[in-house]
């Protein structure tokens, strides 16, 4: 009896001891950790650089096209829709500029077409089947697909990528909206450095080498006509005289053109009192900053206006 | 007292065949109506954890449970299709959704069209490959793959719906490009691709020559302004492939194209709840909680059951009567052995184990059969019995 109650004496002592440690430290409080980043893809320069801009550090941007090659001529490979699958967030342009989209598989609650925010505001045109160059036959989609060329319209595909990058970051919702009001300021001043250019030039006729430039030429009303001209490129005796045609009733002193456009096609276009322009859409990844390209077309235009063109 | 027993399984063991019978039926008796219970049970747990992960369900009006026996497992009977666009319906600050297209079918398994989402969502990953990725590609469930001999590299082609419509659905050559691993779902023996795909099947989209090139000039029948008139000798694919895959197309609003159904996500309670009550008046849509569908099925089923279970009990007491009717008559037909062992001078609880040793072991390896299998059963059988039974 007295050795079964020192056992329990012992047992008591030892749970007490065991309940009051007072040398145990306070566990530390478990520390958050660091919010994911959002991986976001995006078809083209535009696109990927509203990403950044707005998801600052939330966020890492891939393009899904590198280099200079046109994201509108991009056919993806499985590859490539696996990697997109596996994106937080795939910008897509929408207005045709995608014509893969309906022969590829993309989780429609990670895609994000920023088009659809402006679908009234889109441009239908011909469909136009032609050949040229190595690659052949190609033709362009029916609805104009540049929207980031008028400044008002990328502002609301801007706002749709705040939207979505909001919906995935709540959280963080204030700050992307401050970032918005930031570039929605500066899309607006690139704005109005456009209608400044625009009231200079005015009712004058232009050239287009190519049909990229509708929402521009709506937006800032100008009085424009679309070739088909590559820049690397001559485009033949046949373009030459209906050109030549064109000019008699469309008498325009300035091309427009994507890139730098071929020395001797400068020459023959000086011939015929028509110089050139470089106005860049920027769409591919080695374009850089979408705004410094913008803001760097707005002075080429000033400048091509005050030489008298 | 050893000694009463070892003579009374001596019995038993020269008897065998009587005796197995014995004991394989007392064994039925004992194992049947648990067995039962436990398949319901796992069973009714299969469905409910399917259905607790498919929180909404949007289609047409029509039956809820036919939605989702659709929508859930596949099952044969499609309901009536609603436009893809219907979804939008749904809004999307409340709730992520995800179409579903389940129609077709490949050598008896269910083709089930719809979007990446899917595969998230059902948690399903690729054993082996990758998910679907372009159009006409496709994922196998596991059992798919065991069934077929099929893994990644190889091909389904989808079953014609009927072989006199030649202008209807027609086979499409689906690629393998991934095997899912087993998910002890439904899943498990469904061919999953892309919704468009399906629609490719359907007829709703097409490949076919290039009408534009020069030669291709011998197939146009008439050309006026941007409208090409082919002649019957274009040829259509009925395989999607990397050649061919970029002269795919469809015609006319993708938005009036059909789905079965779509799978309705909301981001939490409140979403659920305003989504099930703007869809009450809804006259051309309904939205379905299908945990509410398969509770009530299975109040039916626990009512089937219960009727089931009375019907066993009833005929466990008639085999019951049966084997003590056997135990009687075996009882009587030892009398001479009795009096023998008496006369020999055995003790009367001597006699007495001896002849009850028969109905003690009958009852005993009964019991540690059906608890044996019972225990198989509830280790192995029940997911694949579960699957089996729910066809």
């Amino acid at each position: 009896m007295q050795q079964t109650s020192r056992c329990l004496f012992l047992l008591a002592c030892a749970f007490l001891a065991a309940c009051t440690d007072p040398a145990a430290p306070e566990p530390e409080a478990a520390s958050e950790p660091a919010p994911d980043l959002l991986h976001v893809v995006a078809i083209n320069a535009p696109l990927a650089f509203f990403a950044e801009r707005l998801g600052a550090d939330l966020v890492v941007v891939d393009l899904l096209v590198q280099g200079s090659a046109d994201p509108a001529d991009w056919q993806p490979e499985a590859t490539d829709v696996v990697a997109m699958q596996g994106a937080d967030l795939i910008l897509l342009n929408g207005a045709g500029y995608e014509p893969w989209l309906e022969r590829v598989s993309l989780p429609e609650s990670r895609v994000l077409i920023s088009s659809e925010a402006v679908a009234a505001a889109l441009i239908e045109s011909e469909t136009i089947t032609h050949r040229h160059g190595p690659e052949g036959d190609h033709s362009h989609t029916e609805t104009a697909s540049t929207l980031w060329m008028d400044p008002l319209l990328a502002l609301e595909q801007a706002r749709s990528v705040a939207a979505a990058l909001s919906g995935l970051r709540p959280e963080a919702a204030d700050e992307i909206s401050a970032r918005m009001a930031a570039l929605e300021h500066e899309l607006l001043q690139l704005h109005q450095a456009w209608l400044q250019v625009a009231a200079r030039a005015g009712a004058a006729p232009l050239l287009f080498s190519h049909p990229v430039y509708q929402y521009f030429e709506r937006r800032y009303q100008l009085n424009g006509r679309s070739l088909h001209w590559e820049p690397a490129e001559d485009p033949g005796e046949s373009e030459w005289s209906a050109l030549a045609v064109l000019l008699e009733t469309h008498p325009a002193r300035l091309m427009v053109w994507e890139g730098e456009p071929a020395s001797e096609t400068i020459r023959r276009l000086s011939d015929l009192g028509v110089g050139t322009l470089v106005v860049k859409p920027g769409a591919d990844a080695a374009s850089g900053d979408f705004l410094d390209v913008q803001n760097a077309n707005v002075d080429r235009f000033s400048v091509a206006l005050g030489n008298g063109q | 007292m050893m000694g009463a027993l070892y003579l009374g399984w001596r019995y038993v063991a020269r008897h065998r065949w009587k005796t197995g019978l014995l004991t394989a039926a007392m064994s039925l008796i004992l194992f049947l109506p648990p067995a039962l219970m436990l398949l319901i049970e796992r069973g009714s747990q299969s469905l409910t954890e399917r259905a607790a992960t498919t929180p909404l369900l949007l289609g047409a009006p029509g039956s809820p449970l036919e939605l989702t026996l659709s929508s859930l497992y596949f099952s044969s009977a499609t309901p009536r299709s609603l436009p893809r666009e219907s979804v939008s319906a749904v809004d999307s600050a409340l709730a992520v959704t995800t179409p579903l297209y389940v129609r077709y079918q490949a050598r008896g398994f269910p083709i089930v069209g719809t979007s990446p989402d899917y595969l998230t969502l059902r948690g399903l990953q690729a054993a082996a490959g990758r998910s679907f990725a372009l159009l006409g590609e496709c994922v196998i469930g596991a059992d798919v793959a065991r069934s077929l001999g099929i893994g990644v590299g190889d091909s389904v082609i989808s079953a014609p719906e009927t072989l006199f419509d030649l202008a209807g659905v027609y086979p499409l050559k689906l690629s393998v490009v991934g095997v899912l691993a087993p998910s002890l779902t439904r899943d498990d023996d469904a061919i999953i691709t892309d919704l468009r795909t399906t629609w490719v099947i359907e007829g709703l989209g097409h490949g076919h020559q290039d009408l534009e090139r020069a030669e291709a000039s011998d197939l146009v029948l008439a050309r006026d302004g941007d409208s090409v008139t082919a002649n019957a000798a274009l040829k259509q694919y009925n395989e999607i492939t990397d050649e061919n895959r970029a002269s795919f197309h469809f015609h006319g609003d993708n938005g009036k194209y059909p789905i079965s159904g779509a799978i309705v996500v909301p981001h939490d309670q409140k979403s659920e709840a305003i989504l099930l009550g703007r869809f009450i008046d809804v006259a051309d849509l309904q939205l379905v909680a299908p945990r509410a569908v398969i509770a009530e099925l299975l109040d039916t089923v626990f009512t089937i059951q219960n009727f089931v279970l009375l019907t066993m009990v009833l005929v466990s007491v008639a085999t019951l009567v049966t084997i003590l009717l056997v135990l009687a008559l075996s009882l009587q037909l030892r009398a001479r052995e009795r009096l023998t062992l008496q006369r020999m001078g055995a003790a009367g609880s001597s006699v007495g184990i001896m002849m009850a040793s028969e109905a003690l072991f009958v009852v005993v390896a009964g019991a540690i059969l059906a608890a044996f299998f019972l225990a198989l059963t509830r280790l192995i059988g029940t997911n694949e019995l579960v699957l089996l039974l729910s066809g």
